[in-house]
Order: structure tokens, then sequence, then C-alpha cells
């Protein structure tokens, strides 16, 4: 037969289908990224930071933080006005994400994380509430605008064909197109008010009275009986959604948290428009140095933007980069180890189910305090920093490709092995598991901000000691410099993934 | 009603209809038969499209909305009968005029499910039942059907080919049971690889010549048997 003859000429180059080039192209980039990296480990002693805390995590003090209550209800509240209001403003918007300017809007508002967000809205509107809600709102508003908007290009064309041709343009969207995509839109949401809740905590370490402030100072100070009993007490907030979270509690918990809102402080609006006109401005543009020529102003600006960009963010973009892609090589190493262990034909319940507790918790700590207990463990370089972010990253790419393979159908030959998992269960799930992954980069991205403040030198870093020290004009650049960098990675991402529909690629 | 002269049309390089001349009058019961890939489908969408606004349509990838009932997914023919914060309103909760109308409906296709069952719940047959209870009520003089009834066993098959005969003035569909098409159909239009190779009253034509027909057009791809028809 000739069809044998033109097998056995195929070259074996032939079977290096597109995921193992995609997946040997990201191990050689961590690997590169991994060797630029500051990866030194600095032998410190930690041994008896560590012992103290375990010990407390092994007796863990519960009432030793005032306020407990309140912090966890801020918390909630925080993260259930912030994704109301996101939605709000996001779903309109998806309308017309197709649209570059939206796009680019949108890619803008979400490059800017949460916290940053929070230390600009700070110096506005000062502590109240309306800092956290916004700081959640707008970054996660833009990212629901994208997601809806790609969610919905997937409902299937053919339902529009079927239905009569004079059916009205509202109805025609809602049955036509919405409805296809309901519970995936409706399960993302629930997945985002998980991420609000954590970054309604996080807001916490600038100051907003959410669980992280008290988790922060906890830590800082070194009580760990404390700190570890308010870790336990949010890792169990985030395991329970599914119990507390019903969608007819949801009108009673919004109301709840309009009600008891804390009062909105003043507005001064005299501290607002010297923030917008004056304070944000470059040193040389301010009221202070009123006496300068206007053209040696220009040559100042020349020089403290030329500083800014070589001393500040050319430097930041580098390590922030570095840092980003070589966690998110360890975050794929990670996902697919968890991923095959929470399978439980291949593993069995038990270690099935510890892997999924096991993920659950590291999911649900803050990247933050395992970068400070890896920190206290290697030394302050970017190892930690790395190690926190592939563990928090990879946990989450595992839980979620892992629900995806308890409802995979695989075939009844199925031998429960590892080989059997690698031929008949990997690669259905292989190229969502990396679609997440891919996804997940920008998120990491972002998330090397708050590792910034821990004092990794990302862009993070330098935007934040900027606000500390009061220098909002350079803080600005530098977000001006996140954001662009941010853009720039989410168009090459849209091209590398979108257009390639991606999750229909053969392994 | 519809003039149909010198048709061609192609997907890339594939060629799916070539110089098709045809005309349909109201009240015409026409049957389209052909082998897979012969241009079936590609005609009866383009017949759609002219016939838009008095046609209620039934295409084979049926395109039903997985997460919603056999309620709301029939219901979806009243689309453009009501207004858009009626449709809404019955999306979250659904009216009684539209529950009773479609739960006749549901009984006359036998469809033997609860109505608030979710569509990605149900079986082939099921499916396109629902699919044709849809297309039934958007209560049209015609029906345009792409092989609606495939997936049903041929005495339901036929009773509901009676039915949907019943209720449209005019009715135009895809069809790969000859049978069928003689039986019920007063014209039958036969497609051989993008061209109109029959189109003539059904009284005029016997099974045997239909074999033929088939027997020609497939003996050029060599299988004899399309998957679908094993099925």
């Amino acid at each position: 037969m000739p069809d044998l003859v033109n097998m056995s000429s195929t070259p074996r180059q032939a079977f290096f289908g597109y995921w193992q080039k995609v997946t040997l192209i990201l191990l050689c980039v961590t690997m590169a990224c991994f060797y630029w990296a500051d990866t030194e480990i600095i032998a410190l002693e930690p041994w008896s930071e560590l012992q103290r805390i375990g010990l407390g995590f092994l007796a863990p003090d519960f009432l030793a933080t005032e306020y407990l209550l309140e912090a966890v209800w801020q918390t909630v509240s925080f993260a259930l006005l912030g994704v109301a209001a996101g939605l709000l403003f996001g779903a309109p918007v998806a309308l017309f994400y197709n649209k570059p300017v939206v796009a680019a809007a949108c890619a803008f508002i979400r490059s800017i994380h949460e916290l940053f967000w929070a230390l600009l809205f700070l110096q506005v509107f000062g502590l109240s509430p309306l800092t956290g809600v916004l700081a959640i709102a707008l970054p996660y508003g833009a990212t629901f605008a994208r997601v809806f908007s790609d969610i919905l290009q997937q409902a299937p064309i053919y339902t529009l064909q079927n239905i009569p041709a004079n059916t009205d343009k509202v109805s025609r969207y809602i049955y036509g197109r919405f409805a296809h995509v309901m519970n995936e839109i409706k399960a993302y949401v629930r997945y985002r008010f998980e991420c609000a809740l954590r970054s309604s905590a996080i807001l916490g370490f600038v100051g907003m009275p959410t669980l992280g402030f008290y988790l922060e100072s906890a830590f800082r100070q070194g009580h760990y009986h404390q700190g570890a009993a308010l870790l336990i007490l949010f890792i169990i907030m985030i395991g329970s959604i599914p119990f507390w979270c019903r969608a007819k509690l949801l009108p009673l918990y919004f109301i709840a948290a309009l009600w008891l809102l804390p009062e909105l402080t003043t507005i001064d609006g005299s501290l607002v428009w010297r923030f917008l006109s004056d304070d944000i401005l470059p040193p040389m543009f301010q009221s202070h140095s009123m006496d300068l020529l206007l053209d040696d102003r220009w040559q100042l600006f020349a020089k403290w933007f030329y500083n800014i960009v070589t001393e500040q963010a050319l430097p930041g973009m580098l390590a922030t980069v570095l840092l980003a892609v070589a966690a998110l090589g360890f975050s794929y190493l990670l996902a697919l180890l968890m991923t095959t262990f929470s399978f439980k034909p291949l593993t069995g319940t038990f270690i099935a189910r510890i892997n999924n507790f096991i993920l659950l918790i590291l999911r649900s700590v803050p990247e933050y305090i395992f970068a400070y207990i890896f920190m206290l463990l290697l030394g302050p370089s970017m190892l930690p920093a790395i190690i926190a972010l592939a563990i928090h990253n990879g946990a989450l790419v595992a839980y979620l490709t892992g629900r995806q393979s308890t409802t995979t159908s695989f075939s009844r030959h199925f031998n429960g092995k590892i080989d059997g998992y690698a031929y008949d269960i990997l690669p259905r799930i292989y190229p969502n598991m990396m679609a997440l992954l891919f996804y997940r980069f920008e998120v990491i991205l972002r998330e090397t901000a708050i590792l910034g403040m821990l004092g990794v030198a990302t862009l993070g870093f330098y935007i934040d000691s900027n606000f500390s020290e009061i220098r909002f004009n350079g803080a600005l650049v530098l977000i001006g410099a996140t954001a662009l960098l941010n853009i720039l990675i989410d168009i090459a991402s849209r091209r590398l993934l979108v257009n390639a529909s991606l999750s229909h690629k053969p392994c | 009603m519809l003039d149909i002269s010198d048709l061609s049309l192609s997907f890339g390089d594939k060629q799916a209809l070539d110089s098709i001349s045809l005309s349909i009058t109201s009240g015409e019961k026409i049957a389209i038969i052909g082998s897979s890939g012969s241009g079936k489908s590609t005609l009866i969408s383009y017949i759609y499209d002219q016939l838009q606004g008095s046609a209620a349509y039934c295409s084979q990838q049926q395109g039903l909305v997985e997460s919603l009932s056999v309620f709301h997914n029939i219901y979806m023919g009243a689309l453009g009968r009501n207004s858009a914060v009626y449709n809404l309103f019955n999306l979250a909760f659904p009216f009684k005029k539209p529950l009773l109308e479609v739960t006749a409906i549901a009984n006359s296709l036998e469809l033997d499910c609860p109505i608030s069952q979710a569509v990605s719940q149900l079986s082939g047959g099921q499916r396109q039942r629902t699919a044709v209870g849809r297309a039934l009520y958007q209560d049209m003089p015609m029906f345009i059907g792409d092989e609606p009834f495939s997936a049903l066993d041929p005495v339901m098959g036929k009773r509901l080919i009676n039915l949907v005969l019943q209720q449209h003035q005019t009715v135009i569909m895809v069809l790969h049971d000859m049978d069928m098409a003689l039986q019920y159909f007063d014209r039958v239009i036969g497609l051989r690889d993008g061209r109109k190779c029959i189109d003539t009253d059904a009284a005029a034509l016997s099974a045997e010549m239909l074999q033929a027909f088939y027997e020609d057009s497939t003996h050029f791809i060599g299988a004899s048997i399309e998957p679908a028809e094993i099925a």
C-alpha cells in the first residue's frame, strides 16, 4: 500500500506539535531569565524566626486582634462593592471592546495594580471607603470588559440564524448570544469575587482597614500567633465562599455593605485640587519654583525625566520582566505537577483530596506572605519572589485545570497509570492549562507590584518608594511605565493567543 | 414568490453551487435531496436569506442555547412578536401565556421531558424536536428546514413531517430519506456537485430513479454509505 511508504518517510519532527514547541520555548526562556535574575541565596540564620512562625501556626491567637470582625466585614464589603461597581462599569464597556481605543483604555486601567490605584486615591479621598471600592472597581471593571468580550465572542452564531428575522436587537443579543455564555460569565464573576477578597485584604497593606492591615502589622512586628490566626481566618473565608456566598444572600450582603459602610470622610476640595494641579507636576513646574525661567524649566524637566527613566523605570522594567517570566516558567512546572496529582482516577481519592486541600491553601495565601517567609529563609533576592509567585499562580492554574479534568471524559481504556494519563487525559486538558497560564502572565506581571513593596527592585518597588517620599510626580511617571509595559505584553499575548483559537490547537 | 436564476456560490476553492436556476411559488411542498457535499445546505440557507421575513428556519446546526430550558429555546420563536422588555422578563420569570402555548407545541412534538429541563441534558432526538418546536412557534406561513428530522426514528419522523406540513402553507426541506421525499412532498429537487440534476413533480419520480441518482453521484467518491446514514 502506498500509504505505508509515506508513513515511514515522515520526518520525526513532524510529530513535534504546537504545544510541545510552546512548552520548550517557555522552559528555555525561563532558564535564561532565571540565570540573569538575582537569585543568590544569602543564608541568614533564619531558623529562630522560622521556628517562631511555626509556633505561631501551632498556637494561633484569634483574640489578639482588636476589631477583628470589623476587619473581616470590611474585607468582604470592599470586595462586594468593588466587584459590583466593576460590573456596572465593565459589562456595558464589553460591548464596545472591539474598538481599539476602548481596548487600549481598558488595558491601561487594568495594568495599574489595585495597590497603586489605592495609593493614588488615598491622596485624593484619604482613608475613605471610596478609596477601597474604587481601587478594586476600576481594574476589575476593565478586566470584566475584556473577559466578557472574549467570552461573548466564543458564543456560537447558529442561534442568530434560527431566530425570527424581525426580532429586536436587545432580545436578539440576550437570547442569541448572552444566553449561551451566561453560566460562564456567572462562574467568572464568582471567581473574580474570590480574587476581589484577596485584593481587598491586600489593600490593608497601604492602610485600608481590611484584614491585610492587621496581617501585615502582625507579621512585621513578629506577632506570629496573631498573624497565623489572621491568615487561617483568611483562608477559611476564601475556602468557604461556596457556603456563605449564595446567590439568594447576595442582595442582603449588598444592602448590608452599603448600610454599614464607614462614614465617607468629607473630601477637602482644595487638597484634591492641589494634588491634581500641583503635587503631581514635575518639581520644576510646581508652584514653589515659580521664579524659574521657562527654558530652564524645560531643561530641568528633561534632566529629571531622563534620570527617572534610566535610574528607575528601565532597571525596574527589566527586573519586572525577568521576575515575571521566571515565575511563569515555575508556575507551569508546579501547575503540571499538581494537576496530575489532583486527577483522582490516577492518584486515588486520598492523595487527590490532600492535593486539593493544599491547592486551596496555596492559592488563598497572598503571595506577599509566601514571599515574606521565603525571604527569611533565602535572604533578600528575587528568588523568594519567584517562588512565591510560582506557588500562588501554579496552584491557581492547577485548581482550575483540575476542575476541568474531573469533567473530562476519557476513554475506557485508561489504565490508571501515568502513561495512560499522559496519553489520555493530559492532551485534553493541556491546551486549556496553557491558555490559563498565559492569561496569568498578565496577572503575574501586576503582582510583581506587591513584591516590590517587600524590597524586590521591580517597578513596584520604585513606585512605592516614590509614594513614601511624597514624590507623586515620579510615581506617576513610573506608573505610566508600568502601564506601557503591560499594554505591550497584552498586545503580544493577544496576537499569540486569541488569533489562533488556542484551545483547539493539537498538542 | 422566489426566482433564482443562474446562482453560483463558492467557499474558497470549493464550488458549492453551480449556476442554479429555480422558482418557487407559494403553497409548494419541496424536498431537496442529494448526497453529502452536494450543496443542499448552501442552497437552503440561501433560499432562507431571500425569504427571511415570512419563513421559519430550522438549520442543521440547530443553534440551541445549551444552558437555557426547552421552554426558553422554543420561546425564541416568538422573540420577533414581542417587545424586548417582555422577552427579558420572560427570560427570568416565564409568562403564563407562552408557557401554555409552548407546552402545547412540546406535546404535539411528543417531547417526553419537562419543558423546564436544560437543553444540554437532552438526547439527540429531543434536541431536534426542540429546534423544530422553535420554528413552529414562529407561526410563519413558510417552513424552511435542513434535515430537521434526521435523528428521529422513521415512524415519528413521518408523524412530525405531517405536523409541519399541516401548519405551513409552503414547506422547503432538505431530506435524506427518499421515501419521505416521495410520499409527502409534491416537488423534488436533486443536487449533485452543486448542480441541479432533478427538478420535477414527486409523482413523476420512482424510488428506482432516485436510487440511480444517488448511485451516480456517489460512485465518484468511492464510498457508497455515508456515516450519517449508518447512525
